[in-house]
């Protein structure tokens, strides 16, 4: 009796192991911030993923595999994220990785991939050096960068305000100087006239001291790149001087957020920026994938949220048009494919692998984001400045 | 000519002016530091963080529905016992010992770090912005002013004579500078000098609330709101004399114009850099400051 059932068990193990390796699951690794200043990017990307993963590993999987999702915490530190992509590829042994959010991680992750001859996706780094002079041909982005918001927003302009006179205002670093020097490029291009443009440091308590430049120049339009608390202020200052009636202030997409909109108040009204995503799309598609997401986590999805989502349905594309999940099959699926997103068909461009979405400009109505106009992926995707493959 | 009209119209009036009400803002915040310094010869670091905590008792009294003009009057009250207790129950403590300025500066350091979590814990990290009380501006000779910058420039110009006032012609100013001056000496006069001590740091800590409820509308209010305004109060306490009422005004308005003008004219963020040079100048040069210590002139 004793050895029967143990004879059982035996026999059970290998039908197991069996059916197992018939249809091994796929492994995807996901390395993003589960803790820190990022841990609410990462908490959407965690449930757009999981979201999708449900969906597809409900309807059968990929050609009969199952979806694994493996979680580490890169804590938005690049040296973090590269030890806990190594132990996903070398450890785990996954086939694909996804879920950085720093531009930097995004990079440095890329690197490691390289080395373990993997393929990553972000669903959230905006840097355009990404697919742009540091591509990979590891590297994929599903989510558009920060050149495709500023082009969006520019051809807004040119239709709004056709020959608009802009003055930009910056935060001087990095993300501050780069932001204001691709928007005026594209405000060029539209035939904009650039009046000037001052950088005001992180954290500067009061921008009424650049307010008397602003107002010799006598703009219709400031462009600003300052974000979180800093936002608040200005913003409130220029309601203050009276300059925020008089002008139309557009923005990146991290200066007006969840985080400071309350406290902008009224002066936030009438704020417009470009974006991959809004919940507000309205078409079946992305109101089935809001009402999932709403159902499921009791929160509405934001463009992390529905650009992760989207690349699960990308890779199960990817993987059954290549008929495998070999790193050199699926990159060259990958390229130049089409697939079906809640905002829409995508395309990635093999050229770069940067993704080519219709991209949405926004406005700040009664406090809350309103679509009011969307640009053609080709007109926001610019010109392919990848040299690597 | 038209174009140098529209040049000091729009451009440098506004700017000396805007500059005005900074450095306002600045002497209001530093008035606090000058004085617990000149009196009690500490520097105190949490003086920041008390800008901050009288602002956010404005914002939390302003939700029960207390209107802005009684704030003025009622967030400095709040805050002198608040004063006087971290003086009697925390200063008094480590005060007497050999090396006091270690001490009362570790010992308020660490205090303004326990403020500022605790702000943080209670009101969140994110940002509030109390409605300004005045709206509108002011337009002469086409120079645009908003009202409420020229309400807290004539508020804060009342409040720095007011303080002056106490110091240099009143009895009990008299207590506080004698008490600054040699305190063994005031003590054996009947001064009661430790009450004096007390009292004094409550006064200086009740300027900071001030600064935090006027201030508020236009910086908005966020726990970590107290950096901002420090260092530069410290620089303005050193260049215009530790202690020095007349010298905290003057460093005050002179700082923040150099700062207002020279952004014109060369990047903002050397505006830092140009100020905090004055102050290492100042220390090599003369560093006693503009004006002498409290009590000492």
């Amino acid at each position: 009796m004793r050895i029967n059932k143990q004879m059982l068990a035996v026999i059970f193990t290998a039908i197991a192991i069996g059916t197992a390796s018939a249809a091994d699951p796929i492994k995807i690794g996901v390395v993003t911030p589960l803790s820190g200043t990022y841990a609410g990017i990462g908490q959407q990307v965690r449930w757009g993923l999981e979201l999708a993963t449900k969906e597809v590993n409900a309807d059968g999987g990929i050609m009969g595999r199952q979806i694994t999702l493996i979680f580490e915490d890169e804590e938005a530190n690049p040296s973090v994220a590269v030890q806990k992509a190594d132990k996903l590829f070398q450890v785990d042994k996954v086939d694909f990785l996804t879920g950085t959010v720093n531009s930097g991680s995004t990079l440095a992750v890329g690197q490691t991939a390289e080395r373990a001859g993997k393929l990553i996706a972000t669903t959230v780094s905006f840097a355009d050096s990404i697919t742009g002079d540091k591509c990979s041909p590891n590297v994929f982005r599903v989510n558009a960068r920060a050149g495709q918001q500023s082009a969006a927003l520019a051809a807004w302009l040119s239709k709004e305000r056709p020959n608009a006179k802009v003055f930009f205002l910056g935060p001087d670093y990095e993300m501050g100087r780069s932001t204001v020097a691709a928007f005026k490029e594209n405000v060029q291009r539209v035939g904009g006239t650039v009046l000037g443009e001052v950088f005001a440091p992180l954290d500067s308590k009061d921008y009424s001291q650049y307010f008397g430049q602003i107002r010799a120049t006598r703009p219709q339009v400031l462009y600003t790149s300052v974000a979180g608390n800093d936002t608040v202020r200005l913003f409130t200052q220029l309601a203050e001087f009276g300059l925020r009636d008089e002008l139309t202030v557009l923005g990146a997409s991290g200066t007006v957020t969840a985080q400071n909109i309350g406290a902008i108040g009224k002066a936030a009204e009438g704020f417009v920026t470009g974006v991959g995503y809004s919940a507000e799309i309205d078409t079946p598609a992305n109101k089935k994938f809001v009402d999932a997401f709403r159902a499921a986590y009791n929160k509405d999805p934001d463009l992390y949220g529905a650009d992760s989502y989207g690349l699960i349905y990308a890779y199960k594309a990817a993987v059954e048009k290549a008929k495998s999940s070999e790193t050199d099959k699926v990159r060259d699926a990958l390229r130049g494919l089409k697939w079906q997103t809640p905002q829409g068909e995508k395309t990635i461009r093999a050229g770069d692998h940067q993704t080519i979405q219709t991209m949405y400009v926004v406005r700040v109505t009664d406090g809350k984001f309103k679509i009011v106009s969307q640009v053609p992926g080709e007109e926001a995707i610019g010109p392919n400045a990848c040299h690597r493959f | 000519m038209a174009g140098m009209l529209d040049y000091i119209q729009f451009v440098l009036a506004p700017q000396v002016i805007t500059g005005l009400a900074l450095g306002v803002a600045v002497i209001l915040v530093a008035l606090g530091l000058t004085i617990i310094f000149g009196l009690l010869d500490v520097i105190n670091m949490s003086h920041g963080e008390f800008y901050a905590f009288g602002a956010f008792v404005a914002l939390a009294l302003g939700w029960l529905g207390l209107p802005f003009w009684l704030l003025l009057v009622f967030v400095p009250i709040v805050m002198l016992p608040i004063g006087y207790l971290v003086e009697r129950g925390l200063i008094q403590r480590v005060f007497h010992t050999g090396d006091r300025h270690v001490m009362t500066l570790l010992l308020t350091f660490g205090l303004g770090l326990v403020l500022e979590d605790s702000l943080k814990l209670i009101f969140g990290p994110n940002p509030y912005r109390p409605d300004t009380p005045i709206r509108g501006a002011i337009s002469v000779f086409g120079i645009f002013v908003p009202s409420y910058r020229l309400f807290m420039i004539c508020v804060g110009a009342a409040v720095i004579a007011g303080v002056a006032l106490v110091i240099y012609r009143t009895r009990l100013g008299a207590m506080v500078r004698a008490s600054a001056f040699d305190r063994n000496m005031a003590a054996s006069l009947g001064v009661p000098v430790e009450r004096v001590y007390a009292g004094t740091f409550a006064f200086g800590i009740a300027l900071a609330g001030l600064a935090g409820v006027l201030l508020a509308p236009i910086y908005s209010v966020f726990p970590t709101m107290g950096r901002d305004f420090i260092l530069l109060a410290f620089t303005v306490v050193i260049v215009g004399g530790m202690g020095s009422i007349a010298g905290a005004v003057a460093a005050g308005i002179i700082l923040t114009q150099i700062q207002a003008i020279s952004s014109l004219y060369i990047s903002p963020v050397w505006s830092d850099p140009i100020v905090f040079g004055i102050m290492v100048l100042m220390l090599m040069m003369r560093p006693q400051g503009l004006f002498g210590r409290l009590g000492h002139a």
